[in-house]
């Protein structure tokens, strides 16, 4: 999952990137409301948290223009201050959620967590497809109500696949939410990832959960249950 | 009676315009009415004088006239009077018909008297007596018991041989020129209060009109003071432009300074409270339970940590939330459609909540209003309804009514099938300035905002158990309060 963060105070910036990426997060910082939007324009994100007191371009405003762009991934703003007024505005502005300064780590992930299943349309924590259910916010897949380990980067393709089913997600768009932009991105790593979870979760090659679209991508192809 | 940031006592708008003994309309037509009546009294006493001194004169002229007549008809012989021809006016002749000719000299006396003053007897005897030189003439208006006024006019000549001297003298009764003095005076009165009504009536019609601007600046100032407008607008006249430009040089620079005064109080709290959440992500919320650098001393310093930093945290959200809505000692209110407000925070709430598959029920009337800053009804909708959607768990019934015989009243009613309030607790949480470090846990700082908001609105606030199985916050701004009073 790739996430937009924009945050002027750089430590609180820093902690939020550090603290989302051991979540597995693939985070992109911004220090203000101009390099926000640049950044959210430009690239494709899974969810932005975006501080509503920002140099350049307001949070307000830059929500706004990032909705007035087309965007549509859920956005969750930070407020210091706290009062109905912002969270109002920044809610009609465009925002999905918001958190009130100063804040716990753990909120902010479990509202992202929230947030992200609801724009993939889930109304539960679980992601129930006939055997296999994924619970998002204790990161844990069970297949059959057996509990199976994943690696993170397994975790993080499967969760991301899960949260569209029936869409064909290119190799190319999977890398990009699981990677950094630095990383070096060799698509063979990702079918060696598809090809491990496919036997984690599928060993009798019965449901067949991932299909490989020849020459576009992969589908997650389970029906919600 | 409201008290300013020093403890002064401020008077609402309205009372300041219309505090004096008389208004300005009753004092000009006071002064008006007064210099009105003066003149017209004044013109009424000179037309009296010039009429009756008009009178009087044609009297003499007519007097003169009848010693005239007497004297070319009569003849003297002996020193007894007779006349040729008969005299041309027959009031002589006729007894008591009220006009009276007489012959005299000073030293005999009355020598001749026409018949008419047979029995007439002379109000001044010593009328007679007096000298008269030849050619002069003497009027005297006399007044007798009998409360009849006369005019007498006496004529000296010398007769024919040169030596005697007489009086010629005529007396006639004035009651018929008072008369028509009385008429004119009445017909002269009446004339003159006519056309003082009327003038009272002109004055009012152009002092009514000469005020009109006035009237309006008042108006608009109560329209500003009930929140129903924002600035004085229109054209007024050049000499009151002055004053409304102040006017609204002053309402603007009220809000600019609270507008300052928040966006101060913003910066504030962001700039404590991204340091605290810096604090915050750098600690641990607890220390591991085994490792090689965690000891006990170490897990009770870090809990120790944690607990003053959520407690700044609690302190400085409450302080910060507190003086962000007290700066708002304003006389100028403005009035907030109520449900407008209600539906935003509804509509925000139910997209932050849209995991809960709350069941919303309302009953609102879209009229109501609230009147004051709308940030105030935000806060207190926003806490209120937080709570019902936080903790209700299927279940929120939100009522919007307007209350008081002018409508200018505010009832919200909040209710949730959550856990509700504890009896013991009901109370506690509504105590108005409760210190953010005895709120109660759960309870956030939400409602203790609440209560000092409504209170500063001189508004009500319960909590009770709600039918629905939850709580039941009751809210009530009465009508007769517009704006909030500085803490």
């Amino acid at each position: 999952m790739r996430l937009l963060v924009v945050e002027d105070e750089s430590l609180l910036r820093q902690q939020l990137e550090q603290g989302l990426g051991r979540e597995g997060y693939v985070v992109d910082g911004a220090e203000d409301g101009k390099s926000g939007l640049y950044y959210a324009t430009e690239y494709e994100y899974d969810a932005a948290i975006i501080d509503l007191g920002l140099p350049e371009i307001d949070g307000i405003a830059l929500i706004r223009q990032i909705r007035a762009d087309g965007r549509q991934m859920p956005i969750l703003i930070l407020t210091a201050r706290g009062d109905w007024q912002d969270k109002v505005a920044g809610l009609d502005a465009g925002a999905d959620d918001y958190v009130v300064k100063p804040f716990q780590l753990e909120e902010i992930l479990a509202r992202l967590n929230a947030l992200l299943r609801r724009a993939a349309g889930f109304a539960k924590p679980k992601l129930e497809f006939g055997p296999l259910a994924l619970d998002i916010s204790a990161k844990r897949l069970t297949v059959n109500e057996q509990a199976v380990d994943l690696t993170a980067y397994e975790y993080k393709m499967l969760e991301y696949l899960m949260l569209h089913p029936g869409q064909v997600i290119s190799k190319s768009e999977l890398t990009e939410h699981l990677y950094a932009q630095d990383y070096d991105r060799d698509s063979n790593v990702l079918e060696v990832f598809v090809r491990r979870l496919r036997q984690k979760l599928d060993p009798d090659q019965t449901l067949r959960p991932i299909e490989t679209v020849r020459g576009q991508g992969y589908r997650f192809n389970l029906n919600v249950t | 009676m409201r008290v300013d940031k020093c403890g002064r006592d401020i008077e609402p708008m309205s009372k300041i315009a219309g505090n004096s003994t008389y208004s300005l309309q009753s004092r000009l037509l006071l002064a008006f009415s007064a210099l009105l009546f003066f003149f017209l009294g004044l013109t009424g006493i000179i037309l009296d004088r010039a009429f009756r001194n008009s009178v009087e004169a044609g009297a003499v002229e007519r007097l003169q006239v009848q010693i005239y007549l007497l004297l070319s008809t009569v003849e003297e012989d002996d020193g007894e009077f007779y006349f040729l021809e008969d005299l041309q006016e027959p009031r002589f002749s006729q007894l008591n018909s009220g006009l009276y000719g007489f012959i005299s000299s000073p030293a005999y006396g009355v020598l001749w008297r026409s018949d008419s003053a047979r029995t007439f007897v002379m109000p001044d005897p010593e009328f007679f007596a007096n000298r008269l030189a030849v050619g002069d003439t003497r009027f005297r208006r006399l007044d007798s018991v009998g409360a009849e006024v006369y005019f007498a006019l006496s004529y000296g000549i010398l007769w024919e041989d040169g030596i005697r001297e007489y009086s010629f003298s005529v007396v006639e009764n004035a009651a018929p020129y008072y008369s028509e003095i009385a008429n004119f005076r009445t017909s002269l009165w009446s004339w003159l209060g006519g056309v003082a009504v009327l003038l009272l009536l002109i004055q009012l019609a152009l002092l009514r009109w000469g005020l009109l601007p006035l009237h309006r600046l008042a108006v608009d100032l109560k329209k500003i003071e009930a929140g129903q407008r924002d600035k004085l607008e229109g054209s007024y006249p050049k000499e009151l432009e002055g004053v409304t430009d102040n006017l609204n040089l002053l309402i603007e620079s009220e809000r600019k300074q609270q507008s300052r005064y928040r966006t101060t109080l913003a910066d504030l709290a962001h700039s404590l409270k991204t340091p605290l959440a810096v604090i915050g992500g750098l600690l641990p919320r607890s220390a591991p339970d085994s490792g090689a650098g965690s000891t006990l001393p170490d897990k009770v310093q870090l809990q120790a940590v944690n607990e003053q930093l959520d407690r700044m945290n609690q302190i400085v959200s409450y302080q910060l939330q507190r003086a962000m809505r007290s700066e708002k000692a304003s006389t100028l209110s403005r009035q907030v459609n109520a449900s407008r407000t209600l539906r935003r925070i509804l509509d925000a709430l139910q997209k932050v909540y849209a995991d809960k598959s709350i069941a919303l029920d309302y009953q609102v009337d879209p009229k109501a209003l609230f009147f004051g800053d709308e940030r105030d009804l935000m806060e207190v909708l926003g806490n209120v309804l937080d709570n019902a959607f936080k903790y209700g768990r299927s279940a929120i019934w939100v009522s919007l009514q307007k209350t008081g015989s002018d409508g200018r009243g505010l009832r919200i009613t909040v209710e949730d099938d959550g856990a509700g309030i504890e009896e013991d607790k009901q109370n506690f949480v509504l105590q108005r300035g409760a210190r953010a470090d005895t709120l109660v846990q759960g309870q956030g700082i939400g409602l203790a905002v609440v209560t000092d908001i409504v209170g500063s609105y001189a508004g009500e606030i319960r909590v009770e158990d709600s039918q629905l199985g939850g709580a039941r916050i009751l809210i009530e701004f009465n009508s007769n309060l517009t704006t909030g009073s500085n803490e």
